[in-house]
């Protein structure tokens, strides 16, 4: 029986009892170190902080390491919870923080000159076309020059379709200056995009579907 | 007032970030389980260490880094911040490279390349490519058509990378080949050294290979393999470029062979294979249980040791438990057969158990890329078998979607209902709501 219940643990398939529970019964779960639990979270927000982590960093290999590290931590801290009930709340913060840490390693990594960025070979691109891999490369090359907060404001507001009235709160900033950070980033990415005439044209020349 | 260009600086903003939401999918199914194991295994790594210790190598790792920041910010600046490294130069035999890159065949020979720093690439008679920025990231080659042998030198600062298609394949110091038939989406990759990452539509996400082993991915039949290349060089990396003598020697060495010769042998059970060619006297002694080899992500392990043993006499001799990890390590490696084979072993030996009655909803994934209609019928039969099984909110969502896809919404929407009423909450409830609301 117990090299049973092994099995089920390992079968990497939500079973129904995953689905049924509730955030407030996962959160106690996980503070008691539950194996399901951990199972069960995973399965539910995993997709959220990789879809996150992806079009934030523009690498899929990142945001794997980068949900690893999160649910290491959501899984560490657990127990210091206070309401449970908002378990996807803890998780997004812990997802949030990840990618503030990310974004300053980059930043650092850059200013090391010779340490080149990896996310170069390594962009977010799955069934997309030469020329649409281009444009990713060269759009995540501009992000990475912007400040780690305008990115986050820009990458939350643009690429997650957050509100600036949520975003405010998530990253710990006012309204004011999200507001303020997000023209910012705005400004500085068009006036990049202007200025780099092989994307100016490579935009003018790609069919556009939507 | 908006100035007109600063409209049309707004719409490309625009565009660009619509390309990058869009191009974003979610994880499979197949990626998940990759995470979760990789978690697990991460976890209990963790937890063996103590707090204390975390705190004291911190802080040792603080100084450290501190003491390497200013080291290495100091070399830095006396070389005078030289990241840019200067263009690779290379030359061109058998064809010319066209405005855009494009490079076109002068003859009907092929194109070769030579890079200064020792790396050749040849497109084989036929194939089609362009050869994109040559700059300090790198040197990116896009194969469009056709097949191209690729002897890549080991550099630290240069970086290679290769477009196939949707596939692209980050190279350090390694000799390939590929293959792109736009027409057909098959792609095809051998590998006789060194180490390449692949990507691109496949499931599972980003493919490993190692020295040795050929990598096919057939788009429309959603199938991807990998196998080993009988007698292929399993060198492993070394910090020089591999040994060659020509790059037309290289590409003969590795010329394609026929699509049809691309099965591994060693999948399929009931053929011959090299692992029957091994005889019982030379099994290795197991040392641990293939469930604690799956529990630590040693998926190859168990592969290999099927291998050793033979498919065949392991699926008929196993018992239910090593062939429900065998299954798993098949599914977690892509070897489809092999884990369909593993699962029809496991209802056929063993009809009565409840491992038999998983494997009837495991069959269903294992099918879905292959036939979905079938795989609808293994899920049809779990449901039967195990109405509040550990599968069956997975089992009702699976079916929801393929019955959507195959017969379409209205069929779709009666179990959509179903699955709502029993999991409200389940991870196919926004689909299933989607397919109760009417369009």
């Amino acid at each position: 029986m117990s090299k049973r219940l092994s099995q089920v643990s390992l079968s990497l398939v939500a079973g129904a009892n995953g689905h049924d529970v509730s955030d407030l019964a996962l959160a106690q779960g996980l503070a008691t170190g539950e194996a399901w639990a951990i199972r069960v979270t995973w399965q539910r927000f995993a997709p959220m902080v990789l879809a996150l982590a992806e079009r934030s960093l523009g690498s899929r290999s990142d945001a794997e390491d980068l949900a690893q590290e999160v649910f290491l931590n959501v899984f560490r801290k657990a127990n210091t919870l206070r309401e449970p009930d908002k378990l996807r709340s803890f998780v997004y913060s812990f997802a949030i923080f990840g990618l503030k840490a990310e974004l300053r390693r980059r930043k650092l990594r850059a200013w090391l000159s010779f340490l080149a960025p990896e996310a170069l070979v390594n962009l977010a691109y799955r069934s997309t076309d030469v020329e649409s891999r281009d444009l990713l490369r060269r759009f995540y090359a501009l992000l990475d020059r912007l400040s780690q907060r305008d990115r986050l404001v820009f990458s939350l507001k643009e690429l997650e379709s957050m509100t600036i009235e949520e975003i405010a709160p998530v990253l710990g900033l006012s309204v004011s200056t999200v507001k303020r950070s997000l023209t910012h980033a705005t400004a500085r990415l068009s006036r990049w995009i202007s200025a780099d005439p092989g994307l100016a044209a490579a935009l003018d020349t790609r069919r556009w579907q939507r | 007032m908006t100035r007109p260009d600063e409209r049309n600086d707004s719409q490309a903003l625009s565009r660009l970030t619509q390309l990058a939401r869009d191009t974003v999918q979610q994880p499979t199914a197949a990626e998940l389980d990759r995470g979760l194991s990789a978690l697990l295994s991460a976890r209990a790594a963790s937890q063996t260490s103590r707090r204390r210790q975390v705190v004291r190598w911190s802080l040792a790792a603080v100084c450290a880094a501190l003491c390497a920041l200013l080291v290495v910010q100091g070399t830095a600046v006396w070389r005078g911040r030289a990241r840019a490294l200067p263009a690779l130069a290379y030359r061109i035999e058998g064809g010319t490279v066209l405005a855009g890159g494009y490079l076109r065949d002068a003859g009907n020979g092929g194109i070769r390349l030579f890079f200064e720093e020792g790396t050749k690439v040849e497109l084989l008679p036929g194939a089609r490519g362009r050869l994109r920025p040559v700059d300090a990231e790198g040197t990116r080659v896009v194969l469009d058509q056709g097949s191209a042998t690729f002897n890549v030198a080991r550099s630290k600062e240069r970086r290679w990378l290769v477009e196939a298609g949707p596939f692209s394949v980050a190279v350090k110091g390694t000799l390939f080949m590929v293959s792109w038939d736009p027409q057909h989406e098959r792609f095809e990759l051998r590998l006789q050294h060194g180490s390449v990452v692949v990507s691109g539509p496949i499931a599972g996400g980003d493919i490993e290979l190692r020295a040795g082993q050929r990598l096919l991915v057939d788009l429309p039949k959603q199938e991807t393999l990998i196998s080993e290349e009988p007698g292929a060089s399993a060198t492993a990396p070394t910090g020089q470029p591999p040994p060659s003598s020509s790059a037309g020697n290289d590409s003969s060495a590795l010329a394609p062979a026929p699509v049809a010769s691309l099965q591994p042998s060693t999948l399929a059970p009931g053929t011959s294979s090299s692992s029957a060619a091994v005889s019982s006297a030379s099994k290795p002694e197991r040392k641990s249980s293939w469930a604690d080899h799956l529990a630590h992500g040693r998926w190859d392990r168990i592969l290999e040791e099927v291998e050793q043993r033979g498919v065949d006499a392991t699926l008929e001799s196993a018992p239910s438990e090593e062939l429900f990890a065998l299954a798993d390590a098949a599914r977690y490696r892509r070897r489809t057969d092999l884990a369909r084979a593993a699962l029809l072993a496991q209802r056929r030996r063993f009809p009565g158990s409840a491992r038999s009655v998983d494997a009837t909803f495991l069959l269903g994934r294992v099918e879905e890329s292959r036939d979905r209609a079938q795989a609808l019928g293994w899920y049809d039969e779990y449901l039967e078998r195990a109405a509040t099984g550990t599968y069956s909110a997975e089992a009702w969502g699976r079916k929801m979607v393929l019955t959507n896809e195959l017969k379409g919404r209205a069929s779709a929407r009666p179990i959509a209902e179903e699955y709502l009423r029993r999991f409200p909450n389940g991870s196919y409830a926004g689909a299933a709501r989607a397919l109760t609301t009417d369009p």
